[in-house]
């Protein structure tokens, strides 16, 4: 017994590990609460486990200007009513430097540059949910190759390079690429492409069960997924704004 | 050569305990050494259901703490003379259970020579079902047919192929084995419940043994004789199945389907 509190003192309190993976970004579009929280509220609802306590940066660039803190105050308010947890500011505009402080929030750099497409400007609420891009690794490297099924709650990443299952990953796991994510299996978890912002990144899989597919920061849930594609050998890629998915091999 | 096996599932109430006991039993009948080890720690049901509860007066946790001998904690059953039963400890201390204290009894059990050691884990992911899972050559992870079972044994599974000393030392990972218990051909049929078909495909494992629900079980329980030695029991002969393709023997798969009624149940809805 006395051996065992002995260990628990010389156990560290805490301990500190980086990684920033898989950080979802919301691109903040109008600072009206009503319209954030419709909106949000909608999104979280289609895929509540994937968003719901989902920790979230802010990114007041497609703004166009800089809101007050107390406008902002509003926007963390709609967002965490929403069911999403704020952590912090994407650094990229200037605004967020000023926001930072009065709202205690940190900034969490460095996001990929964000190009607003035409037609989506103008819209209220968030429109876009993206993932934020760690530092960039040198390019041409192999594929990372997975010989075993990716089971529900583990995730692998493929950090600057292509991912390759050669099994099944099952529903609640997570497939996470900088480039392509292959699956030469059922894909019935999250598989994630481009996670660094790649927009030639594509998903491809032997049999296709997604519950969320995502390629550079565009992603749909399952219940939009086309149900006709269930089972197949299938294929996803980015087509400017807009998720594309088609069966292989036809 | 001793192979340890270790019964889990994540999901609790699924019939680990249930298959822990029948298959000691199995294994033991066919002339086998085995110990059955209780891992859940607080909630002590294996000797109930193997019917030893009023013999146990040492438990793992007392081995562990050097209270007493193996030898003395472990239970003879009274049916089967090559079957042993290790019975959990009642403290609350969750922390009672450790790696060394764990390496330390398999250790012994090994020299002994006993040919398995089946480790019946409490649910959950937590310290518990990780200790009994951590020196496992081989896992039957038990589901029964419905989606949040199927699911929590696919978090086992992703556990078994990583956190275990097999998956960390190169020595081939452990061996997965699928049971499905409480399986009802009606409820499959009317599609309340899952096949073993869509089980097999989702876990992408071979499936070991299906165990039909049957009041058998609790009947067993509840007089303390594992229901593989009920002689007219289709949960009996589903485990002994499972005992024989354990030790390799390939079998078709049976009662999956629902039995036929005779005219008179027919007829009277018996
Ligand atoms: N094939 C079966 N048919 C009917 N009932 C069953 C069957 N298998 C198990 N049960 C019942 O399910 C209940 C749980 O069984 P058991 O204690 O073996 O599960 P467990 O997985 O060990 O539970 P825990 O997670 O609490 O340790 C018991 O009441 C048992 O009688
Ligand atoms: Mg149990």
């Amino acid at each position: 017994m006395t051996t065992q509190r002995a260990e628990a003192a010389a156990a560290p309190a805490i301990d500190i590990r980086f990684g920033q993976m898989g950080l979802i970004q919301v691109l903040i579009w109008t600072t009206d609460p009503g319209a954030i929280l419709d909106e949000l509220t909608g999104r979280v609802a289609t895929a509540p486990k994937f968003f719901q306590r989902t920790a979230v940066a802010l990114d007041v660039g497609p703004l166009g200007r800089e809101p007050s803190a107390e406008e902002m105050r509003g926007v963390l308010e709609a967002v965490r009513r929403a069911g999403m947890c704020p952590v912090g500011l994407a650094s990229g505009p200037a605004a967020a430097q000023a926001l930072s402080q009065p709202l205690d929030l940190p900034l969490l750099p460095p996001f990929r540059e964000f190009h607003p497409p035409a037609e989506a400007l103008g819209r209220a609420g968030a429109r876009r949910v993206e993932a934020v891009p760690a530092e960039l690794e040198p390019e041409g490297a192999a594929a990372q190759v997975h010989t075993h099924p990716v089971r529900s709650g583990q995730r692998t990443y493929a950090r600057g390079r292509d991912l390759v299952v050669t099994a099944m990953v099952g529903a609640g796991a997570e497939v996470i690429a900088d480039g392509c994510v292959h699956v030469y299996g059922a894909l019935r978890g999250r598989a994630v492409a481009g996670a660094r912002g790649d927009a030639a990144a594509r998903v491809f899989c032997q049999e296709f069960h997604a519950e969320l597919v995502s390629i550079a920061g565009v992603f749909r849930v399952f219940e939009t997924l086309p149900p006709e594609l269930a089972g197949q050998p299938v294929q996803a890629w980015l087509d400017g704004d807009v998720l594309r998915f088609e069966r292989l091999g036809v | 050569m001793t192979e340890i096996i270790v019964v889990t599932s994540g999901k609790g109430g699924v019939g680990k305990t249930t298959t822990s006991a029948s298959m000691a039993c199995g294994l033991a009948r066919r002339g086998k050494r085995v110990a059955v080890i209780d891992f859940d720690i607080g909630l002590r049901n294996l000797d109930l259901i193997m019917g030893c509860e009023r013999r146990v007066v040492y438990d793992f946790v007392n081995v562990i703490n050097g209270d007493c001998t193996l030898k003395q904690a472990l239970i003879k059953d009274k049916r089967i003379e090559t079957l042993y039963v290790l019975a959990a400890s009642q403290t609350r201390d969750k922390d009672a259970l450790t790696e060394e204290g764990v390496r330390k009894v398999l250790d012994q059990l090994i020299a002994d020579g006993f040919d398995y050691i089946l480790c019946d884990s409490p649910a959950g992911i937590e310290k518990g079902a990780h200790l009994a899972m951590y020196f496992a050559d081989r896992a039957v992870v038990v589901v029964n047919p419905e989606v949040s079972s199927v699911r929590d044994s696919d978090r086992i599974l992703g556990l078994l192929s990583s956190k275990t000393q097999r998956s960390s030392n190169g020595n081939g990972g452990v061996k997965e084995h699928l049971l499905l218990t409480r399986y009802n051909p009606r409820r499959v049929a009317n599609g309340e419940m899952m096949s073993v078909g869509d089980i097999k495909e989702i876990l992408g494992l071979d499936v070991i043994g299906v165990v039909p629900e049957s009041p058998d079980v609790l009947a067993a329980s509840n007089a303390g004789v594992p229901v593989i030695l009920n002689d007219d029991s289709t949960a009996a002969e589903a485990y002994s199945d499972a005992v024989a393709r354990l030790l390799g023997e390939e079998l078709p798969l049976r009662f999956l389907e629902e039995p036929k009624r005779g005219f008179f149940a027919r007829m009277f809805g018996g």
